[in-house]
């Protein structure tokens, strides 16, 4: 009875313990990673590369998807704002709502998928084929040679990415308020400001890159550590979108919270040094 | 490869998920309806799903309170509309959106990846050769285990959400959790809870024949795999979008 017990108990615990490995060993790699830069000099080049490459692949996509996040939103919030006769806030909320909060969730998902699950497929072939213990033979550090150009260039290529995407989302939404909805776009513009501003942008970029961060460490540590032939790749692909996506959403939440405290502050600061000094 | 053979591949795989689409609906209406199989798709789809979207869900709930709170004081500088806003938000987009990008990533990933090394190691034509037709043999089971958990995920994830978006608003803003929940019960109508239901069937519809359509159509070894699953999981969460806001906009023409 004891025995059954405890190797239940095991079995719950397994995948538990499963997913804190994987949160454990994505923060070493990134430990790793950005100690490895530290010494690294001469790789430009390469992460320009991967930039071009990255970028030129995932813009269309990126447009697509802004143009409807931007819609969806304003639709959804005129039919809510209506029920609360302040259809004039429409403009501000939508657009502060979608730099601020979704659209870069709804985005980060997509790049999960399209930038992250390629970069992941790339290299877990490269290890199931075992180029990478090629490169490691030849005395070569392979987180220097493969790794850190793909790192940066996801980090810099997703940021770009998601900026391009929100100001499509802007776009977007102003073209659907315009044909669809039946709103004043004239209100609807004179409005974005009274709720975005430099905060709302601020915000919306470091979410863009703590997103991206998590998009090329998750990719490149499940596609490094794949293991177990032609499946280990398919296998490192999915669970890496997975992963993705998870640490994405944990990551939204913690970004939340601390930038509203960072708002706070500097609002504080701001005040005091007003009292001070004017 | 180039441009043209590339949007010729894209076009060659949509006609075929639109067939397949027809396949399905056509043994769904006539069968064989293979219900053991579907039971066991449904425990690894909708069973296997359950902790990630708990976990995501509920941390959206989190993040939204604030967000809207914060929102809220902005523009009316009070914060007594929370319970409304949040309960048309989650019910009409987000706690159907979430969902249906993990269902995406998760059940939609896996399965591209499936067929694909099916069918690079040969196994779809030993199906073939058995004359064991592979989509009433192995993606019906999984399109109606994936339409069903689909709508009972997304039910779960808002009920989830609303919860944890009731909990953040009783203890950050105060708020009384009776005078929440008849707040909560003034803005919601029936017609938001069919709004959630039809986007999350319709969801659950569509991923199936688009990651299988992938899979049926993959090439190239091992490598094919992973770029079908890439391929896969982009164009899904592309539909989801699309059809998110072609119903979005039906949706907000009836009320």
């Amino acid at each position: 009875m004891n025995a059954l017990l405890k190797k239940g108990l095991e079995k719950s615990i397994d995948p538990i313990m499963d997913v804190l490995h994987e949160f454990g060993g994505a923060w070493i790699f990134l430990g790793k990673v950005i100690k490895t830069f530290r010494r690294t000099s001469g790789y430009r080049k390469a992460i320009i590369q991967q930039v071009a490459e990255v970028s030129t692949r995932t813009i269309s996509t990126v447009i697509f998807a802004g143009i409807f996040v931007g819609a969806i939103l304003v639709l959804q919030f005129d039919t809510m704002l209506r029920r609360f006769d302040a259809e004039a806030l429409l403009g501000g909320l939508n657009t502060s709502a979608t730099i601020r909060e979704v659209g870069p969730l709804i985005i980060s998902f997509l790049l999960a998928g399209k930038v992250g699950a390629y970069t992941t497929a790339e290299l877990a072939n490269m290890r199931v084929t075992e180029q990478i213990d090629a490169i490691e033979s030849l005395g070569t550090d392979p987180i220097q040679y493969l790794i850190i150009p793909r790192f940066f260039g996801v980090v810099l290529s997703s940021v770009v990415l998601l900026a391009i995407g929100l100001s499509v989302s802007v776009v977007g939404a102003i073209l659907v308020a315009q044909s669809f909805g039946g709103i004043n776009i004239y209100q609807y513009i004179a409005s974005i400001p009274r709720f975005a501003g430099a905060w709302t942008l601020f915000e919306g970029l470091v979410r863009s890159t703590i997103f991206s961060t998590i998009v090329a460490t998750v990719s490149t540590f499940k596609g490094y550590t794949a293991s177990g032939g032609a499946r280990g790749v398919g296998k490192a692909v999915t669970q890496s979108a997975i992963y993705i996506n998870i640490y994405i959403v944990l990551g939204n939440f913690i970004s939340s919270s601390l930038l509203e405290w960072i708002h706070d502050l500097t609002y504080f600061v701001i005040g005091v040094f007003e009292r001070i000094f004017l | 490869m180039n441009l043209k053979e590339n949007y010729k591949r894209q076009l060659e795989t949509f006609l075929l998920a639109i067939d397949l689409l027809r396949q399905l609906f056509r043994q769904a209406s006539k069968g064989p309806h293979r219900k053991m199989e579907i039971v066991s798709a449904i425990e690894g789809i909708g069973i296997g799903s359950l902790p990630i979207i708990s976990i995501a869900t509920g941390f959206t709930g989190l993040v939204m309170t604030s967000e809207i709170a914060w929102h809220m004081d902005f523009a009316l500088s009070n914060v007594s509309m929370i319970p409304g806003f949040t309960g048309q938000f989650v019910l009409r987009e987000l706690g159907i959106a979430v969902p249906a990008m993990l269902i995406v990533s998760k059940v939609g990933a896996s399965m591209t990846a499936e067929l694909a090394s099916m069918k690079i190691t040969e196994q779809l034509d030993a199906f073939k050769l058995l004359k064991i037709d592979v989509v009433s043999y192995h993606i019906f089971p999984r399109w109606i285990a994936c339409i069903l958990s689909t709508v009972c995920l997304t039910l779960i994830s808002i009920t989830i959400t609303l919860l944890i978006a009731m909990f953040t608003a009783v203890t950050k803003y105060h708020f009384n959790s009776q005078e929440y929940l008849n707040t909560l019960a003034q803005f919601i109508t029936s017609m938001d809870l069919i709004c959630a239901i039809t986007k999350a069937s319709v969801f659950g519809m569509i991923i199936p024949p688009i990651s299988c359509a992938f899979g049926l159509l993959c090439k190239g070894g091992a490598q094919g795999v992973g770029q079908a699953t890439t391929d896969a999981v982009v164009t899904a969460t592309l539909a989801v979008i699309t059809l998110d806001f072609i119903l979005t906009a039906i949706f907000s023409a009836l009320l």
